[in-house]
């Protein structure tokens, strides 16, 4: 049995001190792009806001349960989705699974159409970022959670299923569909009437 | 599931997503390569996806106000 003497205690705790100091500024370094991914995991940005507060006073506290070496970003927003689902809002009902457009291509398809011209470039123009926003913040939260991720986060569909406690086969029909949804509010949005 | 052999341009529309997630394994990415530098209505339509996930990315950038960082900073167990 080992014996702890003051001397072994006190080279203990500095060592202890000196690991935690280092996962804080790891964490904190990485608070704008697990802030990008929160903004858009929620709907307003003091939603955001609220839950990074939450996530890192809760990451700070289990800081010891982080594994070095693993994926840092992955663990804070492994937790900052616990919370946000904590949070309720998941009342939010998953809509019905009602039949979306069929193939990837439709998006493009339906804007050359729309468009009359089959020059690519102009068929992008049609799209703006404020049209990108305003589509994903209509995609589902179970989709959206997926879509940000992976889009935004930039999350392998591995990375995603350990975040969300998912099945990667769940994070691969989710990302599906989310995109879909995605496409569907883009599609509408361009080519109604204006 | 389809297969480049059978309908590669509706193989391609299958697997667009999972490539541009680099998610396909080498023998699959190969193949989807090989269809799009031959097919330009895959090609046109790859771009596209590759331009649409430019924009979400882009879409996304949002800076987290000073005030908040200082916040979170402010969490930081005290050193005694």
């Amino acid at each position: 049995m080992s014996e702890t003497t003051p001397d072994t205690e006190a080279r203990r705790l500095a060592t202890e001190a000196r690991d935690r100091v280092r996962f804080e500024e790891d964490a904190l370094a990485l608070a704008d792009q697990v802030y990008r991914v929160a903004r858009h995991l929620v709907g307003s940005r003091d939603e955001a806001e609220d839950l990074m507060q939450e996530a890192y006073a809760r990451a700070f506290r289990s800081w010891r349960s982080f594994r070095p070496g693993t994926n840092l970003r992955a663990w804070l927003l492994r937790i900052l989705t616990n919370l946000n689902i904590d949070r309720g809002r998941r009342l939010q009902r998953t809509p019905g699974m009602e039949p979306l457009e069929e193939g990837d291509y439709f998006l493009y398809n339906r804007l050359e159409e729309s468009t009359g011209d089959a020059d690519e470039e102009r068929v992008v123009e049609r799209l703006s970022q404020d049209s990108v926003v305003s589509a994903l913040s209509a995609v589902p939260h179970d989709f959206r959670d997926v879509v940000v991720l992976v889009d935004i986060g930039d999350f392998s569909y591995a990375d995603a299923a350990q975040i969300l406690d998912i099945p990667i086969g769940t994070v691969m029909s989710r990302l599906h569909r989310g995109r879909r949804i995605l496409k569907q509010q883009l599609a509408e949005e361009a080519v109604s009437p204006a | 599931m389809t297969s480049f052999a059978d309908d590669p341009c509706a193989r391609c529309e299958e697997v667009l997503q999972p490539y541009l997630d680099r998610e396909l394994d080498d023998a699959e990415r190969a193949e989807a390569e090989y269809h799009l530098s031959l097919c330009s209505y895959c090609r046109k339509r790859y771009r596209f996806e590759e331009h649409l996930r430019r924009l979400v990315r882009q879409a996304a950038v949002v800076e987290m106000a000073p005030e908040l960082k200082a916040r979170l900073a402010a969490l930081r167990t005290p050193l005694h």
